[in-house]
């Protein structure tokens, strides 16, 4: 029994019986796992094209779950990244349609504006949680209905785009569109969805990680986060400390929401996420909150998001199944705590 | 790990038995084994009646009053309601004919430690048992309490009750004890009748050799250092109101009190950690104090004020002192004089660990103290403040902390030591101020240091 349990406490345990427990599922709903995760894996990962696309839900879910990791790592149960998401989007989206100069010039604004519009999202949850002690659980998910709402106001009317029959901006000028992946060697991916903002995703990862081991500021930060009274004692301002991690955290969804506007849409529209900002939390969790594994944990998610429409067109399993298998892996992942404490006496 | 290992110990009716030792040498898993809340592996417990014991961490209801704790699951009915007079009047008769002064009514949370104390004691009188186990029972008493709280002790003991006290206080052992088994690692190496002894052979046996010595105090200046004027603070129970005292450089004062008279009060408001009115000041500056190389603070609660328990002895080393010139390189951390630093406080201060890297929370309770000392007498800052500094730890850690303490003091650092050890402060300080609810009752030096009138202040009596 030990043994079976310190195998289950290892991630791979943990994957392995995510998987068992989803074919059971895809039994339960008369498919064949051979035939349902055979579907699943071709859609995601057989070819260039459904890496293209594995890797653009990568990188839609790694913004936002940085972000949430950011913040965690300072205490802080930031549930907003869909808004901040949405309104790092807006951002983009809204000035990107009349904003008119060279490539170098514009796609970095309209980062930038991501990140700002992302940052004042995530920024108000962080100053009525440092100035009024407000928890910043239920602010950060009650501006995600307010950014749905107001972004879904603003595309519908003043932003919305005179030529388009749907609720959107108007499109970017195509000097505001983010390169696609440079060709690796033989292999172009310039007719997929796939650009250069998976690149962008993975330096800020790299930028997080030194951040938050290398920094004064990263120290501080995780202080605040471990152990909230000892930082106080220790000489941080910790409502300062809230406002700026939650700000930083809306940041780089915001970034995210631009990163889509620029690189996927072209254009702004409430239908931007289908609930990254959500999933993100569970890419953050399985992640570890450690940016770098965040990373692989995205790309695992991604393959989960891009193979489940596969597996809905081919094996005819619907894609809500693919939200059974993340949740039974987050469900796993924690219950690997419990397993853990079973198998050696000690949690993790 | 085995915490008591093969252990025979017999109480009889009416003996006072003390049951000495260091801390993990398995004092207080005897005594629960013994109440019954801890199974033992092997070996069997026999008692003729009930068994009650005071827990040494209180296991009382905060938001309930003193009577409704006490009578907590007996309480006298009247009917279907609760005979409240009848509870009160029965605590009231209780705290009567134990000598303990307590207002029933009071809430539990409000209370000092002290009070607490009080209560869970009277709880367990109430049940009236046959023994009764007291796990460190003085621990937050003044000396007239001790002397109270023994009073009744004794008194249950002439009635018949067989009472185990666990306690590391010797002059407690020889003052009211009748045997004594010291306990060290799981097991008792040595028994002694208590009019036999001396506190100097039981501590010997508690540490199994020679008792490390404490470092000498050098004449120093009388630099004035730390000065304080006027200070009030504080919320409720923890108040300090209009203290005036000063700290020179070389020079350790003690504040001696039970605690909750305000020591917490005074060390945030020193700490910049709460409001307060008056003057602080260090050098004559009250910026000089918030500048972090020229202070160091032992806090009150290692694990929720001074250490990241998930943080290894490295990044630990640090917390505090992060935006040093040291420590911080523009915008980085400088990991590697951090690692410096963890290892000089290692090395100097005995912190027994496999490696810097591991982290805190692997750490015994002792090196973990250690390691906070230590962190706060680095590059011996002006002025040091340190709250209960050898709190939990053995007697041999303790000697280091002490000496470490007065090396820094003979350097010329200004201590502030808060400690509800009376015996700690009466050998570390050069001037001893007494606290009682929050005012300084008392002052003394040198040779005016006088152990039974700094126990009466300690207790409000003058």
């Amino acid at each position: 029994m030990r043994v079976v349990l310190r195998v289950l406490a290892g991630p791979a345990g943990a994957l392995v019986l995510a998987f068992v427990l989803a074919a059971v599922a895809m039994l339960i709903a008369g498919v064949s796992p051979l035939d349902g995760f055979g579907a699943l894996f071709a859609g995601s990962l057989g070819g260039r094209r459904p890496i293209a696309e594995t890797l653009v839900q990568t990188t839609a879910l790694l913004f936002p779950a940085l972000g949430v990791s950011l913040a965690f790592r300072a205490g802080l149960f930031n549930i907003g990244a869909e808004g901040q998401l949405l309104i790092g989007g807006l951002f983009a989206g809204a000035v990107g349609a009349h904003f008119a100069g060279p490539g170098w010039l514009v796609i970095p604004v309209l980062l930038l504006l991501g990140m700002v519009g992302g940052g004042i999202w995530g920024g108000i949850a962080g100053w009525l949680r440092a100035r009024f002690n407000a928890s910043e659980i239920i602010s950060t998910l009650m501006l995600n209905f307010i950014a749905l709402s107001l972004a879904g106001y603003l595309v519908a009317g003043p932003l919305k785009s005179p030529l388009a029959s749907g609720a959107e901006t108007a499109p970017l000028l195509p000097n505001g569109y983010l390169p696609a992946f440079p060709t690796l060697g033989s292999i172009s991916f310039g007719d997929t969805r796939l650009t250069i903002s998976i690149l962008i995703a993975i330096a800020t990862a790299v930028v997080l990680s030194f951040v938050f081991t290398r920094t004064v500021f990263g120290y501080e930060l995780r202080a605040a986060g471990e152990a909230p009274e000892a930082a106080r004692r220790s000489g941080i301002n910790m409502p300062r400390m809230t406002l700026i991690a939650l700000a930083l955290s809306g940041a780089v969804a915001g970034l995210g929401g631009a990163a889509i506007v620029t690189g996927v849409l072209h254009r702004f529209n409430t239908a931007l996420s289908p609930g990254y900002g959500y999933t993100a939390i569970a890419v953050a969790l399985v992640g570890d909150l450690n940016p770098l594994w965040v990373c692989v944990a995205a790309f695992g998610f991604g393959i989960l998001e891009a193979g489940g429409l596969a597996m809905q067109a081919n094996a005819g399993v619907p894609k809500d199944a693919i939200h059974v298998i993340e949740g039974l892996i987050v469900l796993v992942l924690a219950a690997r705590r419990y397993f853990a404490t079973r198998a050696t006496g000690a949690p993790v | 790990m085995i915490a008591v290992d093969g252990v025979d110990l017999d109480l009889l009716p009416g003996e006072i038995h003390a049951l000495v030792g260091e801390n993990g040498a398995g004092k207080s898993t005897l005594a629960n084994i013994a109440f019954g809340a801890v199974k033992p592996d092997d070996g069997t417990i026999e008692t003729n009646g009930t068994v009650g014991l005071v827990h040494q961490h209180f296991e009382l209801v905060g938001r309930l009053r003193v009577w409704q704790n006490i009578m907590l699951g007996r309480e006298p009915r009247k009917g279907m309601l609760v005979d409240v007079d009848g509870a009160r009047s029965r605590v009231a008769e209780l705290a009567e004919r134990n000598g303990l002064a307590i207002d029933p009514d009071a809430l539990v949370e409000e209370l000092p430690i002290g009070v607490q104390q009080r209560v869970e004691l009277m709880r367990e009188l109430e049940r009236e048992p046959s023994v009764l186990l007291l796990d460190e029972p003085t621990a937050a008493l003044a000396p007239a309490e001790i002397a109270t709280l023994f009073a009744t002790v004794v008194q249950l003991a002439k009635r018949g009750t067989a009472i185990l006290v666990v306690t590391h206080k010797l002059q407690e052992v020889i003052d009211y004890t009748t045997r004594v088994s010291v306990m060290r690692h799981g097991k008792i190496v040595a028994r002694y009748l208590t009019t036999q002894t001396s506190t100097d052979e039981i501590a010997r046996a508690m540490v199994g050799g020679e008792l490390p010595v404490v470092a000498e105090r050098e004449t120093t200046g009388t630099q004035p250092c730390l000065s304080v004027r006027d200070l009030t603070a504080g919320v409720d129970t923890t108040t300090v109101s209009d203290l005036s005292f000063e700290v020179s450089a070389g020079e350790i004062v003690g504040i001696a009190g039970v605690e909750g008279n305000g020591q917490t009060a005074l060390a945030d408001a020193i700490a910049g950690m709460i409001p307060y009115t008056g003057t602080i000041e260090l050098d004559g500056s009250t910026d000089a104090l918030r500048h972090r190389e020229n202070i160091g603070i032992v806090p009150q609660d290692r694990h929720h004020e001074g250490l990241v328990l998930n943080w290894s002895i490295v990044e630990n080393a640090i917390l505090g002192r992060q935006n040093l010139p040291g420590i911080r390189k523009g915008m980085l951390t400088d990991w590697n004089a951090a690692r410096a630093d963890a290892e000089a406080i290692i090395e100097r201060f005995d912190v027994r660990a496999a490696s810097p890297d591991v982290a805190v929370r692997t750490l015994s309770g002792g090196n973990q103290q250690k390691l906070l000392v230590g962190r706060a007498l680095l590059g011996d800052p002006r002025f040091v403040l340190a709250y209960q500094p050898t709190r939990g730890i053995d007697v041999g850690a303790a000697a280091l902390v002490q000496s470490r303490l007065i090396e820094s003091r003979n350097r010329g650092c200004a201590i502030l030591l808060i400690s509800f050890e009376l015996d700690e402060i009466l050998a570390l300080a050069d001037r001893i101020l007494v606290m009682f609810r929050g005012k300084v009752t008392g002052s003394f030096s040198g040779a005016e240091i006088d152990r039974g009138k700094i126990g009466r202040l300690m207790a409000g009596l003058t």
